[in-house]
């Protein structure tokens, strides 16, 4: 880096004529800049577009955030064009895969939403500092100009905003007004059908023209303000000032030499005639003296005579100054300087820890005292399709329902308990009946249903039969159950031939 | 299923002819009520429970029509007050009177005595006027100048009222409400109903009442009193009782409700299950009697926790959530 080539004028300014310096840099080669941005970033954010088609708000964030990725390129085209080294579009975009291998990762993440990042951005780009060495850069860097870098990136996202509600608007504008009168703008704003989905992608692919545009100056805007920041700290303009004496003198300096020479030859001897004023000692006391006599008067003191009414018994407050001034008691010293070193690191880490996890104890502790509430109200919210869909009760009405508890033929088992069991068989069968509606028909049967509402159900599935059959079976078994009345042998045979029927020969699966 | 006998003293001729009593009653109530089919199965519930009814609703859905018409259908007597802010208690129950010609003290009934009584926009009338029915709800007698004088047999409050965020209303107090067996809200009828209503009311002679009078006398007030002797002693089922009494009992520790349900809910989802069981023609209760008139006994014995209050939620969906996760009866 030789700073006598750079192309900009290298003067301490203000942080904001910084930021003007980097809108010119940006302007004089825009079109370098805002093509290779267009280059890199275009075919990702397509990419990213087709890939995530059906979420185009998930596209477009995931786009935004790749955002340092790309703006790497155009720092490094900037790095090198303030030297005079412009790379040419095709050299810039070949070399922007080897600039993402520093930090990408750091970059992308917890670096992502600093406010300061194009400020922030050389100092791991074009330094190459990472770790230690970078905190302390930063520590130094950001002592000032920091606050013009977040202005600059908050400044931008208004700007990279309304200039997107401004493409938009254009757009919507240039709809000639025949088009326009069957647009039901609010009602394609609002659709979430695939009609809207290009709305959005549309929007989106605004967004990516505005960052083509706007980019490039944000970075630049952040290099300047580096560029100037460093300049300030590294006193780059007197370098420059010398660097550029020396260049010119160096020409003429053995002349120069000579005429100076010349020119103290001669007022040499009447220097070396008179010696009264060098005769005076300067003894290590009166240079005390003279130093104490300088510092007593302005700038270094300002003695000043206030003029004010006190009353007769107050006296002038010398003591408490003189024990303020004072030192303070040993131990107290010795505390507070135990306090400034490390010693209590580990303490004050151990309480760290020790509020984190009251914290964390706290909520869980509430979590459990609320969890009856939680679980009724909460869940309730939520979506309930999949959960419905899970638990199948394995009972209803304390009859058994897992389809390995029921025998292979139901309709025999039933029949052969019959003449004994009658009300295990008809128990059996309605069982049978909850199980098959459970596991083939999927209804969603729970525990809470009472056998009104099964039928309910049943009578949704618009299956007469099996409506029929069921409406049969429940009413026989209610009679039992409820009613404690026995069906008739009749009804018996009827129903496990219903049963056979109806279930496909009665063989289960 | 007339071929099995039955295990209880009841025979199914009786059991038949009552609910058959029960269902014409019901289907005249229809004639004059029209969408409103829910809130007749609760009414009628009631009556044959031997309870009483509060009806809410916003005005104009003919609460007090479905009064009239169930006076008109049932031959006994039937009263009425248009509970005001300033009606006084013996207003309702009756005072004594001081008769010029005896130089005696004459007790003078006040319109509690009947068996139909209508306590119209009940919560219109301050807490004091409310409270002179409580013994009457309860116990089926007045005391008057230290003389307990009973009520007729059957006696059925029917109270109407809007509901209580409205202007110039009091609320009922939470003893008096206990008392109600059913709270049943009446809500808009849909939409080929109030097509229906229109048209018959616009017919009728009366400006924008729809007439009562064609309806036709179904019961008599002895007919009512066999009805609800005859569903007493409906068979039922330890395991339906427990499930009653297991709907009761979950209100209390329900955590969406500050305040559950007393024993009397328990006593009074029995005693609609069986009513309603009656009504359908069924033999015993079943367990689909009891989740049926859970909401209508539950919903104003129960208070809604106040978060959820603030969340915009009903008691009537939080005591669904209730039905829907206690368990129905296991056999």
């Amino acid at each position: 880096m030789r700073l006598s080539d750079a192309s900009v004028v290298i003067r301490p300014r203000t942080s904001w004529e910084a930021m003007d310096l980097g809108v010119l840099m940006a302007q004089e080669h825009r079109l370098l800049l805002m093509a290779s941005w267009a280059l890199v970033s275009l075919p990702i954010f397509i990419a990213l577009s087709v890939l995530l088609w059906q979420y185009p708000s998930t596209a477009l964030f995931v786009f935004w955030w790749l955002k340092p990725a790309f703006d790497r390129l155009p720092l490094y085209i900037l790095s090198k064009a303030l030297f005079g080294e412009t790379p040419s579009l095709k050299q810039a975009v070949r070399h922007w895969p080897r600039l993402l291998k520093g930090q990408l990762l750091a970059s992308l993440t917890w670096r992502r939403l600093s406010l300061s990042r194009s400020f922030l951005m050389p100092v791991s780009q074009l330094e190459g500092l990472d770790g230690q060495a970078r905190q302390k850069r930063l520590g130094v860097l950001q002592q000032h100009n920091a606050g013009a870098a977040r202005w600059l990136t908050t400044l931008g996202v208004h700007l990279e905003i309304g200039l997107w509600f401004g493409c938009m608007a254009l757009f919507y504008l240039f709809i000639p007004q025949q088009v326009e009168l069957d647009w039901d703008w609010q009602r394609l704003a609002l659709a979430t059908g695939p009609e809207g989905l290009w709305l959005e992608h549309l929007s989106n692919a605004f967004y990516a023209l505005v960052l083509v545009f706007w980019e490039p100056i944000y970075v630049a805007c952040g290099f300047s303000l580096y560029l100037n920041r460093r300049t300030v700290l590294e006193a780059w303009d007197l370098e420059l000032v010398f660097r550029r004496l020396r260049q010119r003198l160096s020409s003429a300096a053995p002349l120069l030499l000579l005429v100076i020479g010349l020119m103290l030859l001669p007022l040499g001897r009447p220097a070396m005639a008179d010696d009264s004023p060098p005769t005076r000692q300067v003894t290590p006391q009166s240079a005390s003296q003279s130093i104490k006599a300088l510092l007593d008067k302005p700038p270094f003191k300002n003695p000043e005579t206030v003029t004010r009414y006190r009353f007769a018994d107050e006296k002038p407050n010398t003591k408490p100054q003189a024990r303020g001034d004072g030192k303070l008691p040993a131990w107290l010293q010795a505390l507070l300087d135990n306090f400034n070193s490390d010693a209590f690191k580990h303490l004050a880490q151990g309480l760290e820890v020790l509020l984190w996890s009251l914290l964390a104890g706290g909520v869980a502790l509430l979590a459990w005292r609320y969890r009856e509430w939680l679980r009724t109200f909460v869940s309730r919210r939520g979506p309930r399709q999949p959960k419905l869909a899970k638990p199948t009760p394995t009972q209803l009405f304390g009859l058994e329902l897992g389809a390995e508890t029921l025998p292979d033929d139901i309709a025999s088992a039933a029949e052969r308990l019959w003449p004994n069991h009658p009300r295990e068989a008809l128990g059996l069968l309605y069982r049978g009946l909850l199980s098959r509606l459970l596991h083939d028909f999927n209804l969603p049967l729970k525990t809470a249903d009472t056998e009104g509402q099964v039928l309910e159900r049943v009578q949704r599935l618009q299956q007469p039969q099996l409506l029929a059959f069921s409406d049969e079976l429940t009413r026989h078994w209610q009679n039992l159950a409820y009613g404690h009345r026995l069906p008739p042998a009749v009804v018996q045979q009827q129903l496990c031939n219903d049963w056979r029927t109806l279930f496909s020969s009665g063989v289960a699966r | 299923m007339s071929e099995f006998p039955t295990a209880t003293a009841l025979t199914t001729e009786t059991l038949q002819h009552a609910s058959r009593q029960a269902q014409a009653l019901r289907v005249e109530l229809r004639k004059a009520v029209i969408g409103q089919d829910q809130v007749i199965d609760d009414v009628l519930t009631a009556l044959i429970a031997g309870g009483h009814v509060l009806l809410e609703g916003v005005p104009g859905l003919g609460k007090t029509l479905l009064v009239r018409a169930l006076a008109r259908c049932f031959g006994g007597d039937f009263a009425r007050i248009q509970f005001t802010p300033d009606l006084m208690p013996s207003d309702v129950t009756g005072h004594a009177v001081y008769d010029l010609h005896t130089e005696q003290f004459k007790l003078r009934k006040g319109p509690l005595f009947t068996h139909l009584l209508l306590a119209d926009e009940i919560n219109r009338a301050p807490a004091k006027t409310q409270a002179a029915l409580l013994e009457a709800m309860q116990e089926r007698q007045v005391t008057l100048e230290g003389e307990a004088l009973p009520i007729g047999q059957p006696f059925m409050v029917l109270a109407t009222q809007n509901p209580i965020e409205q202007e110039g209303t009091y609320p009922l107090p939470e003893a008096e409400l206990d008392r109600f067996m059913l709270k049943v809200r009446m809500d808009y009828p849909d939409s080929q109903q109030e097509l229906e209503m229109v048209r018959e009311v616009t017919r009728s002679s009366r400006a924008d009442m729809l007439d009562v009078q064609p309806l036709r006398t179904v019961l008599q007030a002895e007919d009512v009193l066999q009805l609800q002797q005859i569903a007493s002693e409906l068979a039922l089922d330890e395991q339906v009782l427990d499930y009653a009494v297991r709907l009761a009992r979950a209100t209390r520790s329900w955590p969406g409700l500050t305040i559950g349900a007393g024993p009397r809910a328990s006593i009074a989802l029995v005693r609609g299950a069986r009513a309603r069981a009656l009504l359908r023609g069924g033999e015993f209760v079943t367990p689909d009697d009891i989740k049926g008139c859970a909401l209508a006994v539950l919903r104003h014995r129960v208070r809604i926790a106040p978060e959820l209050d603030i969340d915009g939620l009903e008691v009537d969906q939080v005591l669904q959530q209730l039905l829907d996760q206690i368990s129905a009866p296991r056999q």
